[in-house]
């Protein structure tokens, strides 16, 4: 068995297609959980890129966004979770489709 | 001693009325006809007594600087224009004072008594006040904008004296009408005072009567103040206020509506007649505007059967003659005029105002007769009142009268016709003065056998006024400048005393035994019908043009345009709205078929930058 | 220059007041509203007084801050005795609008006033600043509060009217805002730098009279004559003016409308000197016209308010007569009139909140007899209908007086058209009062809470110094004049 090499571009093609799953989910799926953790998905296909790119280039710098992100993604998805659950009780239901309360 | 006592004892007299009413009527209290009453008068009689003095001072001076004058502060001070508040006392004007003062505090204590039963006498008593003060402005200003604020403000007083008796809308719209036709009129002196301001460059009395204009100027000029006068003074064409305004108090007719607010157009035309002279035009149609009315009023006159409004329509006949005067350029006579018919026509109202007191209100004529026994003080003045205004030597009427007869034929301005006309006024006169004597006095009682037991003369209050203005109306015009008569005059003087004496004597023998009512042409009775016309081209005109501008201008047009307009808009903001479907979803989906718009435009060479 | 703090104190007092009302409890807020605008009227007094009590027009106080020096845009600050009269009464006029009682204080009363003073900051903004930008930014801020007052306490149906005044008012001023870019850019083509400043404006203006400037002239015409309003611009007035709630009304008809004609005296006239007086005759007959138009409906209205309305646009009518005169006589007359117009109308409008508060049925079909239940408080109205009417006496005469005098001289004939609407003024005036005050009083429509109740006690206090005010000024208008 021939080893294959990792190459960068494979990255970036995996992460464009994990990317496009996400932002697929979050314009189509109607529930905002799922739609949720599709911005989860669309966030780790750019850190997916980031390290891609570190490789490509051979500097550390993707690697340390990375973190970061990883770090905010974390707070971000407790605060989105915790929303959620806010406007499930308020308004029983996560159906993004009956709440558009803005438009009025 | 200033001459501001003159016009500020009323003011205080105005003004503590006025809060004693407002003290009492907040209480719901009824104010007293005599503490109020006697405030009135006294201020009144002081401010008389000032006048006395004044004018006694005034002829102790030479006769070419008989002037007095104090200016109390600066009124309006703009660009050229300066308006000061001062007062001007003159001969003429001291005259006016006279009048003013003097028959007025006569008439404020004729109040007293007649006012005694009313509700709220304080405020008649501060109304009267008020006119008092403001006619005073009127005479003594100096310049134009200080005689127009006593010329509204003795509209605004009479306005608020007609319809005294406020809870009946009749009388308010009687208030309101003469409050209207002499606003059309001050119309007039506004603009007049604009043309002064602009050709003379000052709107002092004594400068406008130095000032020398073009005579198209002079003639607009005179025209617009003879026009205003025609609004104070009742003239044709604005004379129909006059009778409706017989709905306000007696006293107040007799004060305001006889003696002195409706001479005030006399006033004025002398007080400018340097420039009202100066015009040919504006003389004639003085004259004939006077002789007119003076001739239609009294014609009307003869039809009338309520008492005081024959005495209105008198009022604006003998103003027609006192027109006819300045008309023919013989202002001196016109002004004589004003003063005696100030003593016998206050007599008069106030004589009639005594009768309908004493009959509880009954104003037609043909409801009274046989009055001289019942009420003795009010008839024997009444009569020389009668005799005074029917030109029977020696009473004052006689005098003045005459000499206006004699100008209208003999002076420079004057003709025939101007004379035929009067004379023919003057007989008519004689005929309805008589006709109201005889049906009220003598003859036969008509009086409803209700009242006949309740009349009584007038109390003491009431009595004395008439006393000593019939005493004014004998002596009267005893005092007027006598010249040399010549033959022509003296015939002109028998021919008038003698067609006073045929009217009198034809209307005797027709009234002197009648019974029941009297069937009066009603085209004359309404006086002619000019007032319903007026009522229906400017009230209902008015009325039409606000309607039309109402519904055809503001509501199709005005409001029709601003209503498309922001449908428009409306509309053009729904067009958007439609993007604003309230979906995040569909947002994200415009925002990512909008990011792959621009990345195509940029990398795909779309657009310019697709070259870069 | 006088203090350096001085003027900018008169904005932001006021704006202080607004905030700090947020802090007051709900139910003394009338207290602390009037109180405040007691002090701010103290304030502006004491401020203003070397401008309004000095014995010359050319007494000045002018405070410069710079703000956006890119785009010249500074906060120039200029208190003359043009703005001067305005300031003082926009505090006055606070006192009244602040002073009336009801559902305002009852429902949001903060909010009103918070409102309410941050309206007293924002004109006094406009009337003092010398900067067309900030002038313009001042003038769209009074809208806030306007619109938030006619939306929250007006009457029913009031989202149309409100969206009506918007519209007009934004047109006008959007068009403005095109002239100001217009005339900063001007300036900058001559001098190379960007300035907004009043004076910077006239001197590019000075003397040119390109079709350019004359559209600009339009757009600034529009902007105030919307505002004032005058004839055919008035659409938006009668819904707004009857539907908003009273302290609004007062302020729309009192002070807003002053907005307008200052613009004209301190902007339009001399910047556009040569378009003005190309236009005067359009303008006067448009005045002309506006005082003639709106007193014919105004006798048509059969609702107090609405004939208030009309009348508020007669009287101004007069007003801009005098500011078209486009000469230093006129214009002084008409701030004369503005005065006057501004303390009579506030006055007419307050007195029917007081017998509103009293009687519910007002309408003008039938006469209610009033004056008997109330007699000082009819007395009083009735002064405020004479100077209406200007009866000379009054501040409204010597005001109507003097601006009429100075017209006469630019157009003979719009002065005489306009003399019309006096006669036509006193028909509407005795109709209002007449049928409110006179008659027999047969109808029962006593208000239980207030509705036996006489004139008494601050109300009094308010309208009598406003009587002595009318009057006294109407002998004494010279610290209005100042020997222009």
């Amino acid at each position: 068995m021939t080893e294959v090499m990792v190459e960068p571009w494979m990255l970036l093609v995996v992460a464009m297609i994990v990317f496009a799953i996400g932002l697929l989910g979050v314009i189509l799926r109607k529930n905002l959980l799922v739609m949720l953790m599709c911005v989860e998905l669309m966030l780790n296909a750019v850190n997916l890129s980031f390290v891609a790119f570190s490789r490509m280039h051979q500097t550390l710098q993707g690697d340390i966004t990375v973190l970061f992100v990883m770090t905010v993604a974390a707070a971000e998805s407790a605060v989105g979770l915790g929303l959620i659950i806010a406007m499930f009780r308020t308004l029983k239901t996560v159906d993004s489709d009956q709440i558009q309360m803005l438009r009025d | 001693m200033s001459l501001s006592l003159l016009i500020f004892l009323p003011l205080i007299g105005f003004l503590f009325n006025g809060f004693y009413h407002l003290k009492m009527a907040r209480s719901e209290q009824k104010s007293s006809a005599m503490i109020s009453g006697v405030i009135a008068t006294g201020v009144m009689f002081a401010a008389f007594l000032v006048a006395c003095t004044y004018y006694y001072m005034l002829s102790q001076l030479p006769a070419d600087g008989r002037l007095f004058e104090q200016t109390l502060f600066q009124w309006m001070k703009l660009g050229g224009l300066n308006v000061s508040f001062a007062l001007r006392l003159d001969s003429l004007s001291s005259l006016f004072v006279l009048i003013i003062t003097g028959v007025g505090s006569l008439i404020h204590l004729y109040s007293i008594g007649y006012m005694s039963e009313d509700e709220t006498p304080a405020k008649y008593f501060s109304f009267l006040n008020l006119f008092c003060f403001m006619m005073l402005n009127l005479v003594l200003g100096s310049n134009l904008p200080h005689v127009f604020l006593g010329w509204e403000g003795v509209g605004l007083a009479s306005y608020l004296l007609i319809g005294y008796w406020y809870q009946d809308k009749d009388k308010v719209l009687a208030g309101q009408k003469a409050f209207i036709m002499n606003r059309i009129g001050d119309l007039g002196f506004l603009i007049a005072m604009f043309i002064a301001y602009k050709f003379v460059g000052s709107l002092d009395l004594i400068d406008l009567q130095k000032a020398t204009l073009t005579p198209h100027v002079t003639t607009v000029f005179g025209l617009l103040i003879f026009f205003a006068c025609t609004g104070k003074s009742a003239q044709i064409p604005l004379f129909t206020w006059l009778p409706d305004a017989m709905a306000g108090p007696t006293p107040v007719s007799a004060l305001i509506h006889a003696a002195t607010m409706v001479t005030s157009g006399i006033y004025l035309l002398t007080r400018l007649s340097p420039i009202i002279e100066a015009s040919n035009t504006v003389l004639t149609v003085i004259g004939m505007v006077g002789v007119t009315t003076a001739f239609v009023a009294a014609l009307m006159a003869c039809a009338q059967t309520d008492i005081k409004k024959i005495l209105a329509y008198s009022t604006i006949s003998q103003l027609g003659f006192m027109f006819l005067a300045c008309g023919v350029g013989s202002f001196e006579s016109g002004v004589f005029h004003v003063m005696t018919h100030a003593f016998f026509k206050a007599l008069l109202f106030l004589g009639a105002g005594s009768v309908i007191h004493a009959l509880h209100e009954e104003q037609n004529i043909f409801k009274m007769g046989a009055l001289r026994a019942k009420l003795p003080i009010t008839s024997i003045t009444f009569i020389a009142g009668w005799a005074a205004i029917l030109g029977l030597p020696p009473f004052s009427g006689f005098f003045s009268k005459d000499e206006i007869l004699w100008q209208s034929l003999s002076s420079p301005h004057g003709n025939v016709m101007l004379f035929i006309i009067a004379a023919a006024s003057a007989f008519l006169t004689a005929f309805y003065m008589t006709r109201l004597l005889v049906l009220v006095f003598f003859g036969k009682s008509r009086v409803d056998p209700a009242k006949q037991k309740h009349i009584h003369e007038a109390p003491m209050t009431m009595a004395i006024p008439l006393m000593v203005l019939g005493v004014l109306s004998l002596v009267g015009g005893w005092f007027g400048e006598h010249h040399e008569h010549s033959g022509q005059e003296m015939m002109v003087m028998a021919a008038s005393v003698i067609l006073a004496g045929l009217g009198a004597g034809i209307a005797y023998q027709k009234y002197k035994n009648f019974e029941g009512e009297e069937k009066t042409n009603q085209f004359l009775m309404s006086g002619m019908g000019v007032d319903l016309a007026y009522l229906s081209v400017f009230a209902k005109g008015t009325g039409t043009l606000s309607k039309w501008f109402t519904t055809y201008v503001e509501e199709m047009i005005v409001q029709r345009t601003l209503r498309w307009s922001t449908a428009v808009v409306g509309l053009s903001g729904n067009l958007f709205r439609v993007v604003q479907v309230g979906s995040t979803q569909a947002y994200l989906m415009m925002i990512l078929i909008a990011i792959v718009a621009i990345m195509a435009w940029v990398f795909l060479g779309v657009g310019q930058y697709g070259k870069l | 220059m006088v203090n350096y703090n001085s003027l900018t104190v008169l904005l932001t007092v006021p704006l202080v007041a607004s905030m700090l009302a947020w802090f007051i409890p709900k139910g003394i807020q009338r207290l602390y509203a009037v109180f405040s605008s007691l002090c701010i009227l103290a304030l502006t007094l004491y401020q203003a007084a070397p401008v309004l009590f000095a014995s010359t027009s050319a007494a000045v106080i002018e405070h410069k801050l710079a703000w956006l020096p890119e785009i010249g845009v500074s906060l120039n600050f200029r208190l003359d005795s043009v703005s001067g009269w305005f300031v003082a009464l926009n505090a006055i006029v606070a006192i009244l609008a602040f002073s009336l009682k009801g559902v305002w204080y009852r429902k949001n009363p903060r909010l009103f006033t918070s409102l309410g003073f941050f309206l007293v900051s924002a004109l006094n903004t406009a009337f003092l600043s010398a900067d067309l930008i900030v002038f313009y930014l001042a003038y769209e801020a009074v809208f806030i509060p306007m619109i938030f007052m006619v939306g929250i306490w007006g009457e029913q149906a009031k989202a149309t009217a409100v969206f009506r005044f918007f519209l007009m008012s934004f047109l006008g001023s959007v068009l403005m805002l095109v002239s100001i870019f217009y005339l900063v850019n001007l300036y900058h083509e001559q001098s190379g730098i960007y300035s907004s400043n009043l004076f910077d404006l006239i001197q590019a203006t000075a003397g040119k009279n390109s079709p350019n400037l004359k559209w600009c002239f339009i757009g600034f015409f529009l902007a105030f004559a919307i505002k004032v309003p005058l004839f055919p611009f008035h659409g938006w007035l009668k819904d707004v003016y009857t539907l908003a709630p009273m302290p609004a009304t007062i302020w729309m008809s009192a002070i807003l409308s002053k907005l307008g004609v200052f613009g004209f005296i301190r902007f339009v006239s001399p910047i556009f000197v040569e378009s003005s007086q190309g236009y005067q005759g359009i303008l006067l007959t448009l005045a002309a016209i506006s005082v003639v138009y709106a007193a014919f409906l105004a006798i048509r209205s059969n609702d107090s308010k609405s004939l208030l309305a009309y009348s508020s646009v007669s009287h101004l009518g007069f007003v801009m007569m005098g500011v078209f005169t486009f000469n230093p006589g006129g214009n002084a007359s008409a701030i004369l009139l503005s005065v006057g117009h501004t303390l009579v109308s506030a006055m007419l409008f307050y007195i029917l909140h007081l017998i509103q508060e009293r009687q519910t049925d007002l309408g003008l079909e039938t006469s209610h007899g009033f004056a008997k239940l109330y007699p000082t408080l009819f007395t009083v109205f009735f002064i405020a209908v004479l100077a209406s009417m200007s009866l000379p006496g009054t501040l409204n005469f010597a005001g109507e007086f003097l601006v009429l005098i100075h017209s006469y001289a630019a157009s003979a004939l719009c002065t005489i058209i306009s003399g019309v609407g006096v006669i036509l003024g006193a028909v509407y005036m005795l109709k209002f009062y007449q049928q409110l005050g006179f008659g027999k009083n047969t109808t029962v429509t006593i208000n239980s809470n207030t509705g036996a109740k006489d004139l008494a006690g601050y109300d009094l206090v308010v309208l009598s110094v406003l009587v002595l005010m009318l009057i006294y000024f109407g002998f004494q208008p010279e610290i209005f004049l100042k020997g222009n």
